[in-house]
């Protein structure tokens, strides 16, 4: 109830909410008035283009980067305007999205993990396609289930691969990635969405396959609030999603131990990514949508200045 | 009392009780399994595996293991031991037989409901170890219920009986309670008498001896003498009118207690009409007695009643009798033609005084019944005439095996030729005189024989009074179908008979006027000639009435007749299909193989071919045995004693206490108390609760893990 009550007081977070965005079927829709409306969200945030084509001018607010200033202008002028450029790049962007069967859980029914991974990969993939990046997907499980390649008119098929993809058979992390790097010859940058149960050397030795072919790997590590805080009272039996495998448990007697647990899994595999260069995005399935698509922007920006 | 265990070994199913508990160690309630995208985190802890060791619903478990050790213990039988009873005398299991009478003194006031309760009582403390037989009892014995082990039969059986129309004779009950004692493996035995103790039933000795050890209780239920009135009997004085006969009925009432005379009204009843009443007051313990007017009996079977108001003593308040025109049997009497008439004066008069369906006298002087005559006579007298040689002879020769009777008076001149001597019995010789004043008597008679049978009481006939002067010297030779019938007292010939064909032939050696005995001044003379006429004739006497107790074979012609029914005997003997309608409104089949009938019921039995409704029935009359109407008691310490009993409720107990015995008072008093049920009706409560308390836990879990879902 926390959770619920965090997400709709928070400011202009209602369309981003996921329990919201899940009642749209239209997956561009969907990313469209995201993106839309999380940018406009943004409006004096200095975040609008990272391309190098002039768009306009726009006056100088208190916040805005002084490099965007033009100073021809204000010479001419007097007056401080800042130069808008249009988001124009060449960047392969490419979604790896884990439909593995332990995406489909979700403790809110209306919202899995995998719905949460949807709406997030179609928003960036909207974006980037904004930004005229070439986009595509890839869906992975065992292996590679759908594969889109990127490029500029992928977008909509992206995007119905993306609305129909589900979450039914096991996982594997390196095999799947062996085979995405295989096929994606030209680097970009990769974003890789999943739940990363595996142990954090396999996760790592597969990743660091898309990094060694010099992609610009972002990992969104997403995880359900129930999967944090393991659910259940006196006794409880889980069984595994993708193994089927029965455990039965006393969540009251093992829940701080589970959690540690997982806390020290999830810091793990921060660590590692960052001691690889790979940015590592943990996204609570509870939060509101903006949260992920800040940071992606925000690492965009990081990889942008630092080109 | 101390608690012990029939079957202790049982106990070892307590171990029973480790089942829930390793449930609730090994098996988690059931739910159903949550879905969760790893357990790679939960199969590295190791909380899970202790958890399961624990016990988490202790109520449960405890309400489960208590349900388990009541239904062990239950199975082991316990039981509240009394030392007091296995350390007394008492051995295993009794077999209990109750004799109850039903004779129809116990129909007197309240004495029946009073002997159910008793017989109740008795059945009531019998042990669900003990076998119980229910015996009734009046002239004969029943086993309602034998050796049962549980006294519900006898209850329900008990329900169906009330006092019959017999009288009480304590043999046969005693006798049958004998046989069962005798066949039961039992330990201890106990007989208890249920009874009014009534002094007529009770012979002193009944050749009955109860296996030693049996206990003898008796319940008297006659604690105060009646004031009864009965009717002790009905005589009918007949009285030929032309073709019609007129009967006189007399009743004679008798009354026991009472302390001031009463006023009774005594009525007459024909087919079931009143047709008269007369008043007749009684004194206290006495009798009276009552003549009514003559009614004429026109018609076969008619039904005549004689009754007083009912009293305490309903079944000897009325006499039922069956009346029926009477058959006068002829008599031819051929005498000596010397002594005329005067020698046969005494006989004919005899044979004319009867009361009751009497004698037709035919014969004047020595002449001998034309053939189409004799076929017509029952019986023919030779008073001191030689029987006739030749034709007549040959002719009564062949009447007589034809079944006619013949009757010779040897007198001077009784004789028979020799051609005759085949149908006489022995051979006659001279005329001896006895010596003397004294002159000789009758010593030796047959009381068995129909003749004599009437006499056979003390005080119902006199012989030895009668002095005989003169008589011939007889020698019979005793056969197959030759008998002497009686003796003087030196022990030469009286009477003797012999069978010739269906006939009998009599010769009396003396004579039956007064010239050589004053036999016929004696009273006995005309009921004995009356009797030798009447057996000589091969009719038995008609039976107004039976006694209840009484079999009526309808198949037996003789045994019909005698019951007044002679003129339809042929026609019921020759059916095989017959049934009788009971007083009390019940039916007997008579068919053939079934032809006894019991008369066993106080009134008017009807005797006719199944389906047919005739307009005059035929009937048989059945009274009450008037005996058991005397209600003194008997002491019935009298009665244990001769059977041999131990007397009251502390008497017996002789059995042996072997170990058996032992275990089967335990058995006994385990049964009794039956423990078992109540472990096992509260096993089934903690089952109940077992189950209410489970699905309460389970709700409660469900609940939980909902909520620990959603919380998280």
């Amino acid at each position: 109830m926390t959770h619920a009550r965090a997400r709709s007081t928070a400011p202009g977070a209602q369309f981003l909410d996921p329990r919201v965005l899940a009642r749209i079927d239209n997956l561009e829709l969907l990313a469209r008035t995201v993106v839309n409306g999380f940018l406009n969200g943004l409006h004096r945030a200095p975040h609008l283009g990272l391309s190098m084509d002039f768009a306009e001018h726009r006056a100088y607010v208190p916040g805005d980067d002084v490099r965007h200033l033009d100073w021809k202008l204000f010479a001419r002028s007097d007056r401080h305007f800042v130069k808008q450029y249009e988001a124009e790049t060449n960047a392969n962007v490419v979604a790896l999205l884990d439909v593995s069967a332990s995406m489909g859980f979700g403790s809110d029914p209306h919202v899995t993990k995998l719905d949460y991974a949807r709406f997030l990969t179609a928003c960036i993939l909207h974006f980037s396609r904004g930004q005229r990046d070439r986009v595509g997907l890839v869906t992975f499980d065992e292996g590679i289930v759908d594969f889109v390649p990127p490029s500029a008119r992928n977008l909509e098929l992206a995007l119905h691969t993306l609305a129909r993809v589900q979450a039914s058979e096991p996982g594997a992390l390196r095999p799947s990635l062996l085979d995405a790097t295989e096929r994606l010859a030209r680097r970009g940058i990769v974003l890789v969405v999943s739940d990363f149960y595996e142990e954090p050397d396999e996760v790592l030795e597969a990743l660091r396959l898309l990094r060694g072919r010099g992609h610009d790997v972002i990992v969104f590590h997403l995880l359900d609030p129930a999967e944090r805080e393991l659910p259940g009272g006196e006794s409880t039996t889980f069984e595994d999603m993708e193994s089927g495998e029965v455990v039965p448990v006393v969540p009251n007697r093992l829940r701080s131990a589970y959690r540690e647990m997982v806390e020290n899994h999830v810091e793990t595999l921060l660590e590692r990514c960052t001691a690889e260069r790979m940015d590592h995005v943990l996204l609570d399935t509870s939060q509101p949508l903006d949260h992920a698509l800040f940071k992606y922007l925000t690492i965009r920006e990081r990889k942008a200045r630092s080109r | 009392m101390p608690f012990s265990l029939l079957i202790p070994a049982a106990l070892a199913g307590l171990a029973a009780i480790a089942i829930p508990i390793v449930v609730h160690l090994r098996r988690r309630p059931r739910s159903k399994a949550v879905p969760f995208p790893s357990t790679m985190f939960l199969e590295r802890s190791p909380i899970k595996s202790e958890q399961r060791r624990r016990i988490h619903y202790w109520a449960l478990l405890s309400v489960r293991a208590l349900a388990i050790m009541l239904v062990v213990v239950a199975f082991a039988r316990p039981f509240l031991t009394d030392d007091s009873i296995l350390a007394s005398g008492v051995g295993g299991p009794t077999e209990r037989v109750v004799l109850l009478d039903r004779s129809w003194s116990m129909a007197a006031e309240d004495r029946w409901p009073e002997a159910v309760r008793a017989v109740e009582g008795a059945f009531a403390e019998a042990g669900p170890l003990d076998r119980v037989s229910l015996v009734v009892f009046d002239q004969g014995a029943e086993a309602v219920v034998r050796s049962a082990p549980d006294a519900a039969r006898i209850r329900a059986a008990l329900d169906t009986l009330e006092p019959g129309a017999l009288a009480t004779r304590y043999g046969p009950g005693l006798k049958l309670a004998q046989t069962i004692l005798e066949d039961s493996d039992l330990a201890t035995y106990e007989v208890v008498v249920v009874s009014d103790f009534q002094r007529n039933g009770w012979s002193g000795d009944e050749g009955v001896t109860f296996p030693e050890g049996t206990r003898v209780r008796t319940a008297s239920v006659a604690p105060r003498p009646l004031d009864n009135h009965a009717l002790a009997g009905v005589s009918l004085s007949r009285e030929r009118l032309g073709d019609r006969e007129r009967v006189t009925p007399a009743a004679r009432i008798v009354r026991s207690g009472g302390e001031e005379p009463v006023e009774v009204m005594v009525t007459l009843e024909l087919d079931g009409r009143q047709v008269q009443s007369l008043p007749v007051t009684l004194p206290p313990t006495g009798a009276t007695g009552v003549v009514f007017e003559p009614v004429t009996v026109a018609q076969r079977h008619t039904q005549l009643t004689v009754g007083i108001p009912g009293d305490a003593l309903a079944p000897d308040d009325v006499y039922h009798l069956v009346l029926s025109p009477g058959r006068a049997t002829a008599v031819h009497i051929a005498a000596a033609a010397a002594r005329g008439t005067s020698g046969d004066l005494y006989l004919r008069r005899a044979l004319e005084i009867s009361e009751e369906q009497g004698f037709q006298i035919f014969g004047r002087g020595s002449g001998i019944p034309d053939e189409s005559a004799l076929q017509e006579r029952q019986v023919v007298i030779l008073n001191d005439r030689p029987f006739p040689g030749g034709v007549e002879g040959e002719r009564l020769r062949q009447w007589v095996q034809e079944g006619g009777g013949l009757v010779l008076v040897a007198g001077d001149r009784g004789r028979w030729g020799e051609d005759f001597s085949g149908i006489f019995p022995g051979a006659l010789g001279p005329v001896l005189d006895r010596e003397g004043a004294r002159g000789e008597r009758l010593a030796g008679l047959d009381f068995d024989h129909p003749v004599f049978a009437p006499f056979r009481d003390p005080r119902q006939g006199d012989f030895a009074s009668a002095r005989f002067f003169r008589a011939r010297s007889y020698q019979v030779e005793e056969g197959d179908s030759v008998q002497v019938l009686a003796r003087f007292d030196d022990g030469s010939v009286a009477l003797a008979e012999r069978r010739v064909g269906h006939g009998r032939v009599l010769v009396w050696s003396s004579t039956l006027d007064a010239f050589w005995t004053d036999l016929a001044l004696k009273p006995v003379y005309l009921p004995f000639v009356h009797g030798l006429v009447q057996y000589a004739s091969g009719r038995n006497p008609t039976v107004e009435g039976f006694t209840a107790g009484q079999v009526l074979d309808v198949a037996d012609a003789d045994a019909m007749e005698s019951a007044g029914l002679g003129e339809v005997a042929e026609a019921l003997t020759a059916s095989e299909e017959r049934v009788a309608l009971t007083p009390e409104g019940g039916s007997r089949d008579l068919a053939a193989g079934r032809s006894f009938l019991a008369l066993d019921q106080a009134g008017f039995f009807q005797i006719r071919p199944p389906g047919q409704d005739e307009v005059r029935p035929v009937a048989v009359a059945v009274n009450v045995d008037r005996r058991e109407a005397e209600l003194d008691p008997m002491d019935p310490e009298e009665l244990v004693a001769a059977v041999g009993g131990a007397v009251g409720p502390g008497g017996g107990g002789t059995a042996v206490q072997t170990a058996e015995a032992l275990r089967l008072r335990r058995e006994d008093q385990e049964r009794r108390q039956s423990l078992w049920r109540y472990l096992l009706l509260g096993a089934l409560g903690l089952l109940v609760l077992e189950t209410m308390l489970s699905n309460r836990l389970g709700r409660k879990g469900r609940k939980r893990g909902r909520h620990a879902r959603a919380t998280s």
